[in-house]
């Protein structure tokens, strides 16, 4: 770099230039978007609602502001995506406090009606609430041991209550659904006539389906099998089994795409709807 | 002639200009009048004849696992499935194991109360036409615990009033007295719904969900522990549709289909180009 000390003053220059414009341009869409949003939501107005428009100015300003990373990435996007985290994490903080630990822990032990019912409370919270306080002593360094023995009655309990209730659902119920399909296609559950005019096209189309599911399911098992070369037939199989896998991908793919425009949609709509103010029929 | 070196500039560019094509395409369709024709798909159908089916005074519940982040897909389905509660005297108990899902939560109970007012001429108050029962921590655990009791997990509802002798939770006592079980998630909830709750009652269950969650729901739909599902937007705008009501759902499928074809022709001029581009060299190589 040292060699061509000229184009690095140059390109120096034009960063500076550069930065210079787009702090202009912000600066302009800074009091534009305040502009904007008294005219659109004076909260000075008697008739507004103060609060109410503060807040979808706000809000506004922050949709913004995360759509500014669009364009790169900057520090108020950073300060913006801090703020929702820390938002978010207060809030449920707030609402655990509220909704839980207030109602259901301390008052049944700190602010009991008679000494039986703390009696009772104590009986049915002091194990859960120690166990709980021995959590929290994953904060220290020192003392962070103490924390493995509610995570072994958390990780013991969980497994011994999950396993046979997520065997059940997600491995045999899943297998019998995988033969299912050519059951119903050709089983008792079939029209009595499959291939009678009326039923003609729905049988083929089931059994299609069906045949498209099994062979699928083999396929993209059989992909994943490692005990034997993939040679030959073998070969062949697992190709298929990546090609199943590469239509899921294209699937769950387009699917994001859709939930991502979604998402598009509901901001364009506050802002437009909301903000704005302008009501689409 | 382009270089290696200006390349990422140019391509900066290209992505830029996609940002603002598909802002444009949002944007534009906000403002056109025109209402999208569609028809619901059937996993969609299937839940909306669930919900039909029940009595008036059936008990369907409603787990809100999804925070204000995907307000945009999911509570458009709330407020249909509550309406079409309200609508036909089914009493909904909505709550959440997420307490980021409260606000949200209540805000949807709320209006839908209102809409029933408005637009159904019925007055509906929390604790006897529905129950919302707020936050309880736990989730497994505490689905778990409603398929054993449910005034048990929630002794009190969010407006403090005790479960225990509330009107809209009579002859219920746990997840096996409820008729219809709709997980709304944005979260990996479903499952834990399905194996905890739904499967071990054996009771119906349906789901909405976002979009990126939808194709797992498939081998769940398949094997018939879904009865149905909304997957996304367009799920939203499905019920909306089969309801009658028209809402957020509906409204967003015209920018929906815009920008879907605007990323088609992307895709398909992309590839274009890159075809070309390489038919191109091979032909410059062979001269």
């Amino acid at each position: 770099m040292s060699d061509y000390p000229q184009a690095n003053e140059l390109q120096a220059e034009a960063s500076k230039r550069r930065q210079a414009i787009e702090i202009g341009v912000l600066a302009l869409l800074v009091v534009a978007f305040f502009i904007v949003s008294l005219l659109r939501q004076n909260p000075f107005d008697k008739d507004a609602d103060p609060a109410k428009a503060i807040g979808l100015i706000v809000a506004a300003g922050l949709t913004f502001i995360m759509f500014s990373f669009l364009y790169r990435d900057n520090p108020l996007f950073k300060a913006a995506e801090h703020l929702y985290v820390g938002v978010s994490l207060g809030y449920a903080a707030v609402i655990s406090c509220r909704e839980f630990l207030y109602p259901l822990v301390y008052q049944p032990l700190f602010a009991a009606p008679t000494a039986a019912a703390f009696k009772s409370s104590l009986l049915h919270l002091a194990v859960p609430v120690a166990l709980g306080i021995l959590l929290l002593g994953r904060i220290s360094r020192k003392h962070g041991w103490v924390s493995r023995y509610a995570y072994a009655i958390l990780i013991g309990w969980g497994a011994g209550v999950a396993i046979p209730l997520v065997t059940n659902s997600y491995i045999l119920q899943q297998l019998t659904a995988a033969i299912k399909p050519l059951q119903e296609a050709l089983g008792p559950k079939a029209p009595a006539h499959p291939f009678s005019p009326e039923n003609f096209v729905g049988s083929c189309l089931a059994i299609l389906g069906a045949l498209v599911a099994m062979i699928g399911t083999v396929a993209v098992l059989f992909y994943f099998f490692f005990s034997v070369e993939h040679k030959k037939v073998g070969s062949a199989v697992s190709k298929l089994g990546i090609w199943f896998l590469m239509v899921s991908f294209g699937a769950s793919f387009g699917f994001t795409v859709m939930g991502r425009l979604s998402l598009l949609i509901g901001r364009v709509n506050f802002l437009l709807g909301e903000w704005l103010n302008i009501q689409n029929k | 002639m382009r270089t290696n070196q200006n390349r990422p500039q140019h391509y900066e560019l290209i992505r830029r200009i996609i940002y603002v094509g598909i802002a444009l395409a949002v944007i534009l369709s906000y403002f056109i009048d025109y209402r999208q024709k569609f028809t619901p798909s059937p996993e969609s159908k299937k839940v909306f004849d669930k919900v039909e089916s029940l009595s008036p005074g059936d008990h369907l519940l409603i787990s809100i696992d999804y925070d204000p982040s995907s307000e945009a897909e999911l509570y458009p389905m709330s407020l249909s499935l509550l309406r079409h509660c309200f609508k036909n005297g089914v009493i909904p108990v909505v709550m959440t194991p997420w307490p980021s899902s409260v606000g949200i939560a209540k805000k949807g109970c709320d209006e839908a109360a209102e809409d029933a007012n408005s637009m159904f001429g019925k007055k509906v108050v929390s604790g006897k036409d529905y129950a919302f029962l707020g936050f309880r921590p736990g989730t497994q655990n505490l689905i778990l615990k409603m398929g054993d009791n449910l005034k048990g997990a929630f002794d009190k509802d969010y407006y403090g009033q005790p479960t225990q002798g509330m009107k809209a939770l009579e002859g219920v006592n746990s997840l096996k007295d409820i008729k219809l079980l709709v997980d709304l998630a944005a979260m990996g909830t479903v499952e834990w719904w399905i194996a905890y709750g739904a499967d071990r009652a054996d009771i119906p269950m349906a789901t909405g969900t976002t979009a990126v969650m939808t194709p797992d729901l498939y081998p769940f739909y398949q094997s018939n522990q879904l009865i149905g599902f909304l997957g996304g937007l367009r799920g939203a705008a499905d019920y909306e549709k089969l309801l009658e009501i028209p809402g957020r759902g509906e409204r967003g499928m015209l920018a929906q289909s815009a920008t879907h074809v605007l990323i088609i022709l992307l895709i398909l001029g992309a590839n274009i180009r890159m075809f070309a581009g390489r038919f191109g060299r091979k032909n410059e190589g062979l001269s």
